[in-house]
C-alpha cells in the first residue's frame, strides 16, 4: 500500500489555521480514537515547510510559526513520542527549540510525591521505601525510555514537584498532580498550566500563535465528580480560563454511548458520572467551532475502513463571519499508522 | 389551514414577532429562548443585537459560555468565578451611567445560557432563580426606571442536574411559567424533512442526539444548504398576552447572509408562506378540471352540450300531466344525423 500523506489532504482545511479563540471538540468512542487525529492536529500546526513536507501542506504555514502545548490526562508522553516520530515529528527536538511543551496530566495527577507520611503507604509494594518519582503501575508496558536514566532524585521540594520534575525527564515540561478539592484544586492545576503557556509564549514574536490541545480532560471530571465539589459548570469554566491564554483549543472528549445518552433516558435514575459528563459534553459542543466526531462504521466491521468522521458546525460558530463545510468521511489507520481519509464510495 | 385565517394571523402575528424581537413596547419582559444542539441561538441572538443596535437598545451580555464580546454588545459582564448575587450587582451598576445621561433608553439584558448557573456546584441551595431573573427587570433602586427586557437562553439537550430537594419543581419548568414569551429553535431542514414524513403518514426523522447512535452528537449536515433554499431558522413562538390569552405561531428567519445588517423591513416570514413548507396549491384545483387524457374525444361541443341542456328529462315530464310526454313517456326527437334502424323498432 503506498504511504499515505502524513496530513491526508480532505483534513487539511480543518485541522490548521483554526481562527482566534475557537474551541474544536473532538469526541471519540472506544471503537473510535482520536489520538490519531491529534497528531495530525500537532503536525499541521508543528510540521516545517520543508520541501520534503506532504503535498498540500506548504501553503498552510502562511508565515507565522505555531507553538503547540499539549495537556494529556491520558497518554503518556512515550506515547506521544513513539506515534509523533512515525510522521515524521520529533516532540522531543521540539520541546528543546521551545516550540512543543507537553504537560503530564496522567502518571502522577493522584499522587503526591512527598517523602512525608502519606507517599509509602500509596507507593506499590514492590518498590519499597524508595519513592519515585514515576508511578510503574499506571504507565504502560515498554513506555520506560531505555536511553534516558530513571529518576533517580525524589522530587522532595514541595507538594507540586515542578522545577525538578522537569529535568529529571526530558520532553515533559511538567506534571500534574491533583490536591485538594473543589475548585481550589482546579485553580492550581489552571496555574500550573497557565505557567507553561506563559513560559512558551515568553519566546514568541508577534503574530505566533499558540495551540492548547488537552487530551481527554474527562477523565478529570470522572475521577473527581460532584462528591469533590467538581461538576460540569466547574470543569468548563476551568476550560474557558485556559482558552484565555491559548490562541486555539483543542479537546478530546468521549461520547460513548452510556456517558452521553443514559442522562436523558434514563428518567432520573442516571448515575452523577452519567449526567455530569453528558453535561460537560454537551454544553462544550454549544461553545464549540465545530465538532469533529468520531465513530465506528454502523453497518459494522470492515477490513479497509476504520471509522467515520464527521465533522460539524458547533453552535459556537460565527456563521456570519467564516464558513465552514460540514462533511461527513471515512477514515482508514493503516498498519504504518498512515491515516487516508476519504468519502463514502471513494477509495 | 383557512386562507382567512392566514392573512389575519399575517398582519397580526407579523406584528407581534417584529415587536417582541425589536423589543418595542416591552411586549415581552422575560424571553424564554430554547435551543438545542442541532439548531443553536447564535443566530436569533445576531439578530436580537442587529436589531437593538438600529433603535438604539443599550445591548448587556451575561456571558456563561462566550468568550470574547460580539459586535455590538455594549457591555460584557463574564461570570467566571462571581456569585449571583455579584452578577445582578455588576449588570446593574455598568447601567448606572447611562441611565443617568439619557433615562429614556431601553436597555436589552442577555443571557447567553442559563445552564451552566443551574448546574453549579457553587451555588448556594437558597439560590432563588426568579428573584435572580426579576432583579434583572425590576431594579431594586426605585430612582430609575429602566425599560428592560431579559432574553435568556436555555439548552434542551443539556441534562439537568436531580434537585436538590425532591419536592422542588425543576428550573425549566419554573423558567418556563415565569417566561412572558418562548421561542423555540428547530432547523429548518429538519422540519422539511419532518414535514415529508408527516405527509406520508411515517414516522418523522430525529436528528442528532436524538437518534441515539454511539458517538454522535450532533446531526446537521450540510445536505440541503447546497441548494441555498433550505437555510434559515424556524422560531416556534408561544406569547403569553397581558390578558392571559396565548399566541401559538411558527416562523421562518432567513440566514444572515441574506439581507443587509441596517435592513429595516420585516425579515420574519411565517412558516405557512414558505414555499419550501407549504409548496403553492395552485396547479391542484386546474388539474381538477382537465379531464383524463385519451385517444377517445371525451368531451362535448358547444352544440352538443347545448342540445343536452334542451332534452326534457321524463321525469319533469311526469309532474303535469298535461305536457308533451302525457305521463312519462319517452319523446325522442329524432335528430338529423341520427340513423333510425326499421327494423329494430319492429317488435
Amino acid at each position: 500500500m503506498p504511504s499515505q500523506p502524513p496530513l491526508p489532504p480532505l483534513l487539511a482545511p480543518y485541522v490548521s489555521n483554526l481562527p482566534d479563540s475557537s474551541l474544536t471538540l473532538v469526541s471519540s468512542i472506544l471503537g473510535a480514537t482520536s489520538n490519531w487525529l491529534i497528531l495530525r492536529f500537532l503536525h499541521a500546526a508543528l510540521s516545517s515547510p520543508s520541501p520534503n513536507a506532504a503535498f498540500g501542506s506548504d501553503e498552510l504555514h502562511n508565515g507565522t510559526k505555531k507553538k503547540v502545548v499539549l495537556v494529556s490526562f491520558m497518554r503518556s508522553y512515550e506515547f506521544w513520542r513513539t506515534e509523533a516520530k512515525r510522521l515524521g515529528l520529533d516532540l522531543a527536538r521540539l520541546a528543546e527549540k521551545q516550540q512543543f511543551a507537553f504537560i503530564d496530566g496522567l502518571s502522577e495527577l493522584f499522587y503526591a510525591p512527598q517523602p512525608t507520611a502519606t507517599s509509602p503507604s500509596i507507593s506499590p509494594a514492590g518498590l519499597g521505601s524508595s519513592p519515585r518519582t514515576t508511578l510503574p503501575m499506571r504507565s504502560p508496558p515498554g513506555a520506560v525510555p531505555g536511553r534516558s536514566p530513571q529518576p533517580a532524585g525524589p522530587t522532595a521540594t514541595g507538594a507540586r514537584g515542578n522545577a525538578t520534575s522537569k529535568q529529571a525527564e526530558p520532553g515533559i515540561a511538567k506534571k500534574l498532580h491533583f490536591s485538594g478539592r473543589g475548585l481550589a484544586s482546579l485553580d492550581a492545576l489552571e496555574k500550573d498550566i497557565s505557567s507553561v503557556i506563559e513560559q512558551q509564549k515568553s519566546s514568541m514574536e508577534d503574530g505566533d500563535e499558540l495551540l492548547l490541545i488537552i487530551d481527554q480532560p474527562d477523565l478529570l471530571l470522572a475521577a473527581t465528580g460532584p462528591s469533590m465539589g467538581i461538576g460540569a459548570t466547574e470543569m468548563s469554566e476551568w476550560i474557558t480560563a485556559l482558552q484565555q491564554h491559548a490562541h486555539a483549543t483543542v479537546l478530546t472528549l468521549a461520547t460513548d454511548a452510556p456517558l452521553i445518552h443514559n442522562a436523558s433516558t434514563s428518567g432520573g435514575l442516571a448515575t452523577p458520572i452519567e449526567t455530569e459528563h453528558a453535561a460537560l459534553v454537551i454544553g462544550l459542543a454549544h461553545r464549540a467551532r465545530s465538532v469533529m466526531q468520531l465513530r465506528t462504521l454502523d453497518t459494522g466491521a470492515a477490513k479497509d475502513v476504520s471509522g467515520v468522521l464527521r465533522i460539524s458546525r458547533g453552535g459556537g460558530l460565527n456563521a456570519s463571519e467564516e464558513s465552514l463545510e460540514e462533511r461527513e468521511a471515512l477514515y482508514f489507520i493503516q498498519r504504518d499508522g498512515g491515516v487516508k481519509v476519504f468519502g463514502r464510495g471513494e477509495s | 389551514m383557512a386562507p382567512i385565517n392566514l392573512s389575519h394571523r399575517r398582519t397580526h402575528n407579523l406584528l407581534l414577532i417584529s415587536k417582541l424581537l425589536s423589543l418595542r413596547d416591552t411586549a415581552s419582559p422575560l424571553t424564554l429562548v430554547l435551543d438545542s444542539l442541532e439548531q443553536p441561538a447564535t443566530p436569533l441572538l445576531k439578530e436580537y443585537i442587529r436589531r437593538a443596535k438600529l433603535s438604539n437598545v443599550h445591548v448587556t451580555l451575561i456571558a456563561f459560555e462566550t468568550l470574547k464580546q460580539p459586535d455590538g454588545v455594549d457591555v460584557f459582564v463574564s461570570t467566571r468565578r462571581k456569585s449571583p448575587t455579584d452578577i445582578v450587582k455588576e449588570v446593574s451598576a455598568v447601567y448606572q451611567p447611562i441611565a443617568a445621561s439619557s433615562p429614556s433608553r431601553r436597555r436589552l439584558i442577555l443571557i447567553d445560557s442559563i445552564n451552566p448557573l443551574l448546574n453549579s456546584k457553587r451555588v448556594d441551595p437558597g439560590f432563588h432563580l426568579p428573584s435572580f431573573l426579576g432583579s434583572f427587570i425590576a431594579p431594586t433602586s426605585p430612582s430609575a426606571k429602566v425599560d428592560a427586557s431579559l432574553v435568556v437562553i436555555y439548552h434542551q439537550d443539556v441534562p439537568e442536574l436531580p434537585q436538590q430537594s425532591p419536592y422542588s419543581p425543576t428550573p425549566i419548568s419554573e423558567l418556563t411559567y415565569l417566561a412572558t414569551s418562548i421561542i423555540t429553535l428547530h432547523s429548518f431542514s429538519h422540519v422539511l424533512a419532518q414535514k415529508a414524513a408527516r405527509d406520508r403518514s411515517l414516522a418523522p426523522p430525529v436528528f442528532g442526539l436524538e437518534e441515539e447512535q454511539e458517538g454522535v452528537l450532533l446531526g446537521r449536515l450540510d445536505r440541503l444548504v447546497g441548494t441555498g433554499k433550505a437555510e434559515g431558522i424556524v422560531i416556534e413562538l408561544e406569547h403569553r398576552r397581558k390578558s392571559g390569552r396565548g399566541v401559538l405561531e411558527w416562523y421562518l428567519l432567513p440566514p444572515a447572509s441574506r439581507y443587509s445588517p441596517q435592513h429595516l423591513k420585516e425579515i420574519v416570514t411565517l412558516l405557512d408562506d414558505n414555499v419550501l413548507y407549504n409548496p403553492p396549491m395552485e396547479q391542484d384545483p386546474g388539474a381538477g378540471d382537465e379531464e383524463p387524457t385519451s385517444t377517445f374525444e371525451l368531451g362535448l361541443t358547444d352544440r352538443q352540450r347545448r342540445e343536452r341542456e334542451g332534452v326534457v328529462l321524463p321525469y319533469f315530464d311526469a309532474q303535469h300531466n298535461d305536457g308533451p310526454g302525457e305521463g312519462g313517456r319517452i319523446l325522442y326527437d329524432m335528430g338529423e344525423e341520427d340513423d333510425f334502424d326499421e327494423e329494430e323498432d319492429e317488435i
